[in-house]
C-alpha cells in the first residue's frame, strides 16, 4: 500500500490519512515557510471513477489562496483527473463520477444543487492544447464575459484590453483584435486562452499542463505569467515537468496511482521529500 | 552530373517503379479530366437539345407561365417557381430540424440512445424516393388534407399578408405537401452530415467552452457551429441539391399542374416532375426541346445554388478575419 503523508500550513485541518505520522519530521519546516495562507479549496475524501475503474482514491488536500499549487506525478497518476473535478468538467462524460467533498470557500461544490455555470465562472480552466474559439481575438475574450455581464461597448473594450494585458498578450495583438484567434502562434493562442479564462474574473485558475505543447520561450512566458497571476488568483497547475513545478509553484503535491503520496511546500518537497516514492520520482528513478 | 550507382537488379526495379508511377499518375489525371469533360458534354447536349425551344421563345421561355402542349406554347416560369418554392420551404423546415437532431445526438443524448437514433437516420436516408412518394400520396396527403389543411386555413389563413398562402381547397396534394415530403426526405441527409461534422470538433475545444460556464446551446451556437460551418453548409447544400432534383416523390404529391398561384395548397409543378411526367407523351420536336430546356434550367439552378454556397463560405471566413 502506498503511504500517504500530508503536510499543511498552519491553521489547516490535519490530514485524515493513515500515515500522517511519517510526516512529522518536516512539519515544522512546512509550517514555517507558508504562513498566513488561507485555504481556497479543500478536497475531502475524494474518490473518482471512470465507469467501474477507480482513478482517485481518498484524496485529501488543501489548496491555499493566492498561491500556486502544482500536481506532479507520472502519466496516469490521476493528477489531471483531480484537476478536472475542481470545475466538474468531467460531468460532460456520462460514465465519470466523483464522490466526496470539494469545498470552495467552505462550500461543497460537488453538491448536486451547485449551479455548474456559476462554479465555472468562479473556477476557470486552461487546457494542455491551446483552444482558441473560431472567432476573432476580441470575441474570444468578450464571449466569456458576455455570458455573465452586460457591458457597454466601452467597458467591454476595457475588459478585453485588461484581460489581454493580464495575459501579457496585449502588445502583440492590439493591432489585430479583429483577426481570427486561430491565426496566432501556439504560445500566443495559449496566452489568449489564459486571457479568456481571466476575463470572467474567476477566483481559481486551473492549468492542465498549460505549457507542454509549447516551445521553451513561450513556456517561459507562461511561467512568468503564472507568477504574475498568483497575486490575484489561486492557481492549480498540473505538470509533467518537475523543473516547471519547482520554478512556478509554492506547493507541490506528488500523486501516484490515483493516490496523493505527499504534499508540501515546493522547496521542502523537492529538497527533502518525506516519502521514498516521492524521492524516487523527483530524482528520476521511475515515472 | 554523376548518378548514384546501385546494383543492376535494383536499378531495373527502380526503372519499373518509375514507369508504374508515371502510368498511375496519367491514369488518375485521365479520370479527373473525364469528370470535367462529362459536365461539359452534358451541358452541350442539353444546349443542343434545348436550342429549338430557346430560339423560338427566347427569354419568354423563362418569364412565361404558359405551358400548353396543344398550342405548342411553352413557358417555364411555373415549374421554376414550383421548384424553388418547394425546395425553399423544405429547407426552412429541414435545416432547423436536422440541426436539432444532430445536436441531440452529439451533445445531449444518453449513450444508449445515440446509436439507435444514428442508425435510424442512416436508414431513412437509404429509403428509395418512390417509397416516400407512395407514402406521401396514400398516407400523408389524405391525412394532411383532412386534418391539417382546414386547420391551417382557419388559423394562419386569416393572417394578413401570409394568409393568401394558406387558402384553397384542402385536397391534400399540392405545393405544400410536396415541400413537407421533401423536407422529410432531406432531413436524414442534412442531419447525418451535421452529426458527422459536429463529432469532429475536438472535445477539448468544447470542454474549454463548457469550462467558461457556457450552456450546451451557447457551446453549440458559438463554438461548434462556427468550427464546423464549412461542413454544415456542405450538408445543407447536399440536402438542397436533393430537394431541387427530387423527382418521384414530388411527382406523386404535387398535383402536376402548370399553374402559377400564391396558394401553397394548390397543385403545382417542379421542373423534374414535369420532365418525368411528360417525356413519355411528348410529341413534336418543340415539345421535347422545351422539356430539354427545362432540364438545362435545372442544371443551371443547381449550379447557381452551389456557386452561392461557395460565395457564402467565402464571405463568412472573411467576416471572422481569416482572410484580410
Amino acid at each position: 500500500m502506498i503511504v500517504q503523508s500530508l503536510q499543511r500550513p498552519q491553521g489547516i485541518r490535519p490530514p485524515q490519512t493513515a500515515a500522517a505520522v511519517e510526516a512529522k519530521p518536516t512539519e515544522a519546516r512546512a509550517a514555517a515557510g507558508t504562513q498566513a495562507a488561507t485555504i481556497k479549496l479543500s478536497v475531502r475524501n475524494l474518490n473518482f471513477y471512470y465507469g467501474s475503474f477507480q482513478a482517485l482514491h481518498d484524496i485529501n488536500l488543501d489548496i491555499p489562496a493566492q498561491r500556486v499549487t502544482a500536481f506532479i506525478g507520472p502519466s496516469g497518476c490521476g493528477k489531471s483527473t483531480l484537476l478536472r473535478t475542481f470545475n466538474r468538467i468531467y460531468e460532460l462524460y456520462p460514465r465519470q463520477r466523483a464522490e466526496g467533498e470539494l469545498l470552495l470557500d467552505g462550500r461543497n461544490v460537488l453538491d448536486r444543487r451547485q449551479d455548474l455555470n456559476l462554479l465555472r465562472a468562479r473556477v476557470g480552466m486552461v487546457f494542455q492544447k491551446p483552444t482558441p474559439f473560431p472567432m476573432s481575438i476580441y470575441d474570444n475574450i468578450a464571449f466569456g464575459v458576455r455570458l455573465y455581464e452586460r457591458l457597454s461597448r466601452y467597458e467591454m473594450d476595457e475588459r478585453v484590453e485588461w484581460a489581454l494585458r493580464k495575459a501579457a498578450l496585449w502588445d502583440e495583438v492590439k493591432d489585430k483584435l479583429k483577426q481570427n484567434g486561430t491565426m496566432l502562434s501556439g504560445g500566443q493562442q495559449q496566452r489568449l486562452c489564459i486571457a479568456r479564462a481571466v476575463a470572467v474574473k474567476p477566483t481559481v485558475l486551473l492549468l492542465d499542463e498549460p505549457a507542454s505543447a509549447l516551445d521553451p520561450i513561450s513556456t517561459a512566458k507562461i511561467e512568468e505569467l503564472i507568477s504574475e497571476l498568483k497575486k490575484d488568483y489561486t492557481i492549480v497547475i498540473v505538470t509533467h515537468n518537475m523543473q516547471q513545478a519547482a520554478r512556478v509553484s509554492d506547493y507541490t503535491a506528488f500523486m501516484y496511482m490515483g493516490r496523493l503520496v505527499e504534499m508540501n511546500d515546493t522547496d521542502t518537497l523537492f529538497t527533502t521529500p518525506a516519502n521514498k516514492q516521492t524521492e524516487d520520482y523527483i530524482t528520476g528513478r521511475y515515472g | 552530373m554523376q548518378q548514384l550507382t546501385v546494383p543492376a537488379a535494383i536499378a531495373r526495379q527502380l526503372r519499373w517503379n518509375a514507369v508504374a508511377d508515371l502510368l498511375f499518375r496519367r491514369l488518375t489525371l485521365l479520370f479527373a479530366i473525364f469528370v470535367a469533360v462529362l459536365v461539359f458534354a452534358i451541358l452541350v447536349a442539353l444546349l443542343v437539345g434545348a436550342w429549338p425551344a430557346l430560339s423560338r421563345f427566347g427569354p419568354g421561355f423563362i418569364t412565361s407561365a404558359q405551358w400548353n402542349p396543344v398550342t405548342e406554347e411553352f413557358g417555364a416560369l411555373a415549374t421554376i417557381f414550383g421548384t424553388l418554392l418547394t425546395s425553399t420551404i423544405a429547407m426552412l423546415i429541414a435545416v432547423p430540424v436536422s440541426f436539432g437532431i444532430a445536436l441531440f445526438i452529439t451533445e445531449l443524448a444518453p449513450a444508449w440512445l445515440k446509436r439507435p437514433v444514428g442508425i435510424a437516420i442512416e436508414l431513412l436516408a437509404a429509403v428509395p424516393s418512390i417509397i416516400y412518394g407512395m407514402w406521401g400520396l396514400f398516407v400523408f396527403a389524405p391525412w394532411f388534407g383532412d386534418e391539417i389543411q382546414p386547420f391551417l386555413t382557419s388559423t394562419l389563413g386569416n393572417w394578413p399578408l401570409i394568409g393568401a398562402l394558406f387558402q384553397g381547397p384542402p385536397m391534400g396534394i399540392g405545393l405544400f405537401t410536396a415541400s413537407l415530403v421533401l423536407a422529410i426526405m432531406v432531413i436524414p441527409f442534412i442531419a447525418a452530415v451535421m452529426r458527422d461534422v459536429f463529432e469532429l470538433v475536438p472535445p477539448v475545444l468544447k470542454e474549454s467552452a463548457y469550462g467558461l460556464g457556457c450552456t450546451t446551446w451557447e457551446v453549440t451556437w458559438n463554438v461548434v457551429l462556427p468550427y464546423t460551418k464549412v461542413g454544415v453548409v456542405g450538408g445543407i447544400m447536399l440536402g438542397l441539391g436533393r430537394a431541387l432534383g427530387e423527382t418521384m416523390a414530388v411527382t406523386f404529391v404535387i398535383g402536376n399542374a402548370h399553374v402559377l398561384g400564391l396558394s401553397l395548397f394548390m397543385p403545382g409543378n417542379t421542373i423534374s416532375s414535369a420532365l418525368a411526367n411528360e417525356f413519355a407523351e411528348a410529341h413534336g420536336e418543340l415539345y421535347v426541346s422545351a422539356l430539354i430546356a427545362l432540364g438545362l434550367l435545372l442544371f443551371l439552378i443547381t449550379f447557381i445554388v452551389l456557386a452561392l454556397a461557395r460565395l457564402l463560405l467565402l464571405r463568412l471566413s472573411r467576416q471572422e478575419g481569416r482572410t484580410t
